[in-house]
């Protein structure tokens, strides 16, 4: 497809879900009433079939040929320094002279070495992989500050649109079926449309400014779906939580583009994350500024991505219509913060400390939410710990470039990957609770359901899929990407610089592997195993889930059985990401020892939960009494909610409450102070206004009068 | 002040003159009953003649003149009946006679349409409206409201020192406003609106008004001023959005009087 | 050429001022919501006279066209505030301007409401004045009137 074709596609690929969005809140209570899904179903699939279409041709652009004027003079810059003979020394020779300057420690030794590698990559092939940037029109334009509203895809945009507006349009056909009989209809498709769009243009803004709004509007969009039903008081105080625990990471993200702004005089990604040779610059004149830069970053994806110790509003979050927690959890909010880390690779590989508070991080929130999975009862609530348990093990592939320059292709790589993966399976695991929900009567908590094996057929398989994915059953989705990220682990784990470091984490990622699928097939087997048993809100008769919820629900699970085995071991999906600016093309590699591994912990987990679940059923609840105080503590979700009520909200409270009594006495009785003066003057005056309107009107005249016949003497 | 004050003996005489019947005409704080109408009337009409009187000598000819001291005294006087009338039926009515004497003034300004369309609008349409809502109101005759007015001092003051220093500047001597001669532009066709450097020998020459796409609004300085001629070519010509806009004006105000007078379902009237 | 104002100009703005003058003590000192109106109108008159004046001191229609304006504005403004005083008489029954002195802070007292008033005087002059049926009623001396 050439070019021409293209940047249209490029604007139909938000503006579609924009416009549904309008049309349904527009329209939807009034015209289209219980016909609102067609807007935006239309609007998604034409959202993916151009995301696909982009995707498809996207490789065959010629990246040097539309780059932005801006760019290709950095781009020239950056040649320059590469030439060794070049007349004006530019960034190169000032790398290495900072680099020698602190020859003494020998970590800046070894960054200068990574930036020597860096360059000498750079030297072989040119970094630029195929984009398109879509010029819209001048949006901001304060000072020095420029900020055009600029569309971009390259290739880790393209992967994150067609995922993303793939599994929206098969939540968008669950949800009409899940939704028909609620009252928001209309504004449920609008809010997921609104959702969409903000999604897609999140990933293709090309500033840090623009990615900033729509990460903003991303936020408002979960806060409208998940308060969806906002006379539900849990409902409502979920989404105000969701919004104000993610406003903790969007002060981190702040502050990351005042520092970008302020060190890199722009915001464009063309022109921060492109130009190797002006970040290795800035390093050598300020050693602190990437790792301050990354770790702001960090702290807005942890907010975005759910990571410890922010994560508590995402299983909150499922208080929302699940087709929301599917879109939530799969495909739209939390990867923004995957992929916030994921584009800024070129950033984070001079910060280190900071990819290794990433990775700590992400072993730290995985190996917690696994922990707090085991014991929930409530279906939604496990998938809820999961999803942040993963989102933990791709931050943890996503640092480990800590480990060495040559690593970090393949960590961002593993990480993207897992995201991908992910997106699918746990979307389908999602839909098949919502199925249940909905069977069930709209009661979640397992221990009041099993066996519905026979009851709900297609949902049964379904889930079986998901959860095989998930656990990283051999074959499945989830088995090639969590391989990856092992893979990369214990490639860092060798490495001499943090291998202890790495290997610990190594060792916690087993583990929650282990516990990963130990929690899933728990989950699966008290829900769709043992006697058949209903609730009675379910009635005698549960409804397996209509068409319109089963189709998507097939189409997820086919996706979560083949999309690995199709991209992963083909090397697919490495070859496309790595094509992305800031990345650098490496050879994939089979890793049978690591797939070995992977291999016994999904049985060891699988055949753990069965083994408590299925064959001995009274076992557990003896566990659960033996070792109660660590019982209670996973049960409790380790306290976490208590201990920020305690740390944060009431440190907060009584600092508001002090601020109140401050304003009620201090500053109010200032202000009643200084007003009763005229007040009292008024008292003695206004004695004179006594209400008859011609006495106003005389003294009018008279005021007139005089100022006529002032006038005319002074003339 | 002063010297106007000696050079015009009869208009301060007759401001004094015309205070002095109006205070003696207006209803008071208590009953009027003591003060006759008819000196007030006298003292009144004294003061109005006195006060035209030392206005100076007009080079007019003698219809003009009496016909100026008939209206403006009926003009002057019928207000000050009016605003002075315990009776607001007969308020209304002197208030005709003033209006009437006004449109006999505007015919001495060389007006006579506006001296008809006034007549026609104000006697046959806004004093009968005034008097049938009169009518309608105050059935039971004039109102203990009626015989009681407020503050007649402070306003009297004022108004007579405004006329006063009115007077002083209008006769004063040199004068301070003066007539300026003003000619029809005779600037070249091909430069309409330029404008002659000023020269104290020369008349000032008007400037062209800004010329508006309208085939009415041509200059015709042969039109006299105040016929129908003229009049109707300026309305029409120069005024023609304002006339418009008045029109729709005046369907505004009568939807809005309809709208705000009360419904007959309230039991008003 | 400049000439002054002669004294038939002079005396006539000066017969324009002393309208304007009296419509303004007539509009302050009396208590008749009609005669209020009726005194605004009169001002209107003398404005009106003093335009016409200036016109033909310039030797132009403009100044008899803005009284034109004038006049229309002045027809609305009657009407307007003829709709406006009858539906204050129907609230309070009464012309009298100072039973609406709202215009204060509520803690001040009301002017001197308990003034004692005259009565309404009907003696025969009022008798004369002709009277219009209330709409509804049939008219005096009809079939339909008892």
């Amino acid at each position: 497809m050439s070019e021409e074709l293209l940047y249209p596609l490029l604007w139909l690929i938000p503006v579609a879900p924009l416009a549904s969005a309008i049309v349904t809140a527009l329209l939807g209570p009034k015209v289209l009433k219980y016909r609102s899904h067609l807007p935006c179903w239309s609007a998604l699939a034409v959202s993916f079939l151009s995301s696909l279409v982009l995707l498809y041709s996207l490789p065959s652009v010629d990246s040097q040929a539309n780059k932005p004027e801006i760019w290709r003079a950095g781009e020239d810059a950056t040649a320059q320094a590469e030439q060794p003979a070049g007349e004006a020394a530019t960034a190169q020779p000032e790398s290495t002279d900072g680099g020698s300057a602190a020859s003494g420690e020998s970590e800046e030794s070894r960054l200068a070495a990574a930036v020597a590698a860096l360059k000498a990559k750079s030297d072989a092939e040119p970094k630029v992989g195929p984009e398109i940037v879509a010029f819209g029109f001048e949006w901001l334009h304060v000072g020095k500050l420029e900020v055009p509203f600029e569309l971009r895809v390259d290739s880790i945009s393209a992967i994150m649109l067609s995922m993303v507006t793939g599994v929206s349009l098969l939540v968008a056909m669950f949800g009409s079926g899940y939704m028909h009989h609620d009252a928001g209809y209309p504004r449920f498709f609008a809010a997921v449309s609104m959702f969409v769009f903000s999604m897609c243009m999140l990933v293709m803004a090309n500033s840090f400014v623009l990615l900033f709004v729509f990460w903003e509007m991303v936020g408002l969009c979960s806060y409208l779906l998940i308060g969806f039903w906002f006379h539900k008081p849990s409902a409502a105080a979920a989404s105000k939580k969701a919004f104000v625990v993610n406003r903790i990471g969007d002060f981190g993200l702040i502050m990351a583009i005042f520092l970008i702004w302020t060190s890199f005089g722009s915001v464009s990604f063309s022109d921060v994350l492109g130009n190797p040779a002006t970040i290795a610059r800035l390093h050598s004149v300020a050693p602190s500024l990437m790792p301050a830069i990354c770790f702001c970053l960090f702290l807005g994806a942890m907010g975005k991505s759910a990571q410890f110790p922010l994560q508590v509003w995402l299983p909150d979050a499922m208080e929302g219509p699940t087709p929301v927690s599917a879109l939530i959890h799969a495909a739209t909010m939390v990867t923004a913060g995957i992929y916030l880390v994921a584009r800024c690779t070129p950033l984070f590989e001079y910060a280190p400390l900071v990819q290794l508070t990433v990775t700590g991080t992400g072993a730290i929130t995985a190996a917690l939410a696994a922990l707090i999975a085991l014991t929930q009862t409530d279906l939604k609530r496990v998938l809820a710990y999961s999803t942040v348990s993963q989102l933990g093990f791709m931050f943890m592939a996503l640092g480990c470039g800590a480990a060495g320059a040559e690593l970090v292709t393949p960590a961002v790589t593993a990480g993207m990957f897992h995201l991908f993966t992910h997106a699918f399976f746990k979307a389908l695991l999602f839909l098949a609770a919502g199925s249940v929900m909905h069977a069930m009567g709209d009661v979640i908590d397992m221990r009041r359901f099993s066996g519905l094996k026979r009851a709900l057929p297609i949902t049964h398989w379904t889930f079986l899929v998901g959860a095989a994915a998930l656990a990283g059953v051999p074959l499945l989705a989830g088995f090639w990407s969590k391989d990856e990220i092992l893979a990369v682990l214990i490639a860092a784990a060798k490495t001499s610089q943090y291998g202890l470091f790495f290997g610990i984490v190594l060792v916690i990622a087993s583990l929650t592997a282990l516990l990963t699928a130990f929690y899933t097939f728990r989950a699966y087997f008290m829900t769709f195993c043992g006697p058949e048993k209903f609730p009675e809100e379910a009635g005698h008769h549960p409804h397996e889930a209509t068409p319109i919820m089963a189709w998507p629900l097939r189409i997820l699970a086919v996706s979560a059985l083949l999309i690995g085995l199709a991209v992963g071991p083909t090397h697919l999906f490495a070859g496309y990401l790595q094509r992305t600016t800031g990345l650098t093309p490496v050879e994939g590699h089979f890793h049978l020892d690591v797939m070995a591994l992977s291999v016994f912990i999904a049985t060891t987990g699988i055949g753990l939960a069965w083994m408590l679940y299925v064959a001995m059923p009274t076992v557990p609840a003896k566990i659960a009494t033996v070792l109660k105080p660590f019982y209670a503590l996973s049960q409790g979700k380790f306290f976490l909610d208590e201990i920020l009520l305690v740390l944060v909200v009431f440190p907060l409270r009584a600092i508001a409450w002090l601020s109140t009594l401050f304003d009620r006495l201090v500053i109010d009785g200032l202000i009643d102070g200084v007003a009763r003066v005229p007040r009292t003057l008024s008292d003695r005056l206004k004695g004179l206004q006594g209400g008859p309107v011609t006495a106003y009107a005389g003294v009018m005249w008279i005021g007139m009068v005089a100022a006529v016949v002032l006038a005319m003497t002074l003339l | 002040m002063n010297s106007w004050m000696q050079q015009h003996p009869a208009t301060v005489l007759g401001l004094v003159l015309w205070a002095i019947g109006l205070l003696w005409l207006m209803p008071g704080r208590k009953s009027g009953a003591s003060r006759t109408p008819r000196t007030g009337v006298l003292i009144a009409v004294a003061g109005l003649l006195s006060f035209f009187a030392g206005c100076g000598k007009s080079n007019s000819d003698l219809a003009s003149e009496v016909m100026f001291w008939v209206f403006a005294t009926g003009a002057l006087g019928g207000g000050v009946l009016m605003i002075s009338s315990r009776n607001p039926v007969y308020g209304a009515l002197w208030f005709a006679i003033a209006t009437l004497c006004t449109c006999g003034l505007f015919m001495l300004q060389s007006a006579p349409f506006l001296a008809a369309a006034t007549i026609i609008v104000y006697a046959g349409a806004v004093i009968v409206t005034f008097l049938f809502v009169i009518m309608l109101a105050q059935q039971s005759g004039a109102a203990g409201y009626d015989q009681r007015s407020q503050q007649v001092w402070p306003a009297s003051l004022g108004a007579f020192v405004f006329l006063g220093s009115m007077a002083m500047v209008l006769q004063s001597d040199p004068p301070r406003y003066e007539r300026v001669e003003i000619v029809a532009a005779e600037t070249p066709a091909e430069q309409p609106g330029t404008m002659v450097a000023l020269d104290p020998t020369k008349p000032v020459i008007a400037p062209q008004p800004p010329a508006i796409p309208n085939f009415l609004s041509r200059a015709d300085s042969k039109a006299p001023v105040g016929s129908m001629k003229g009049l109707g070519r300026s309305l029409f010509g120069d005024y023609l959005f304002a006339v418009e806009l008045a029109g729709t004006l005046l369907l505004v105000a009568s939807i809005g009087a309809i709208a705000i007078a009360p419904r007959r379902e309230e039991g008003a009237l | 050429m400049s000439v002054p104002f002669g004294p038939e100009e002079i005396r006539i703005l000066l017969v324009a001022a002393g309208l304007f003058v009296l419509g303004a003590i007539g509009f302050v000192t009396r208590r008749n919501l009609i005669l209020l109106v009726l005194s605004a109108e009169l001002m209107l008159h003398g404005v009106s006279l003093s335009l016409v004046t200036f016109g033909k001191i310039h030797q132009n229609s403009e100044g008899q066209a803005f009284t034109i304006f004038v006049l229309t504005v002045a027809a609305c403004e009657a009407g307007l505030a003829l709709s406006l005083v009858l539906s204050l008489y129907r609230k309070s029954h009464s012309l009298d301007i100072r039973l609406w002195s709202e215009l204060r802070e509520s803690d001040v007292n009301p002017p001197d409401q308990g003034e004692s008033l005259p009565a309404a005087v009907s003696t025969s002059a009022y008798d004369g004045i002709p009277k219009l049926t209330p709409a509804g009623v049939a008219p005096v001396g009809t079939a339909g009137h008892p």
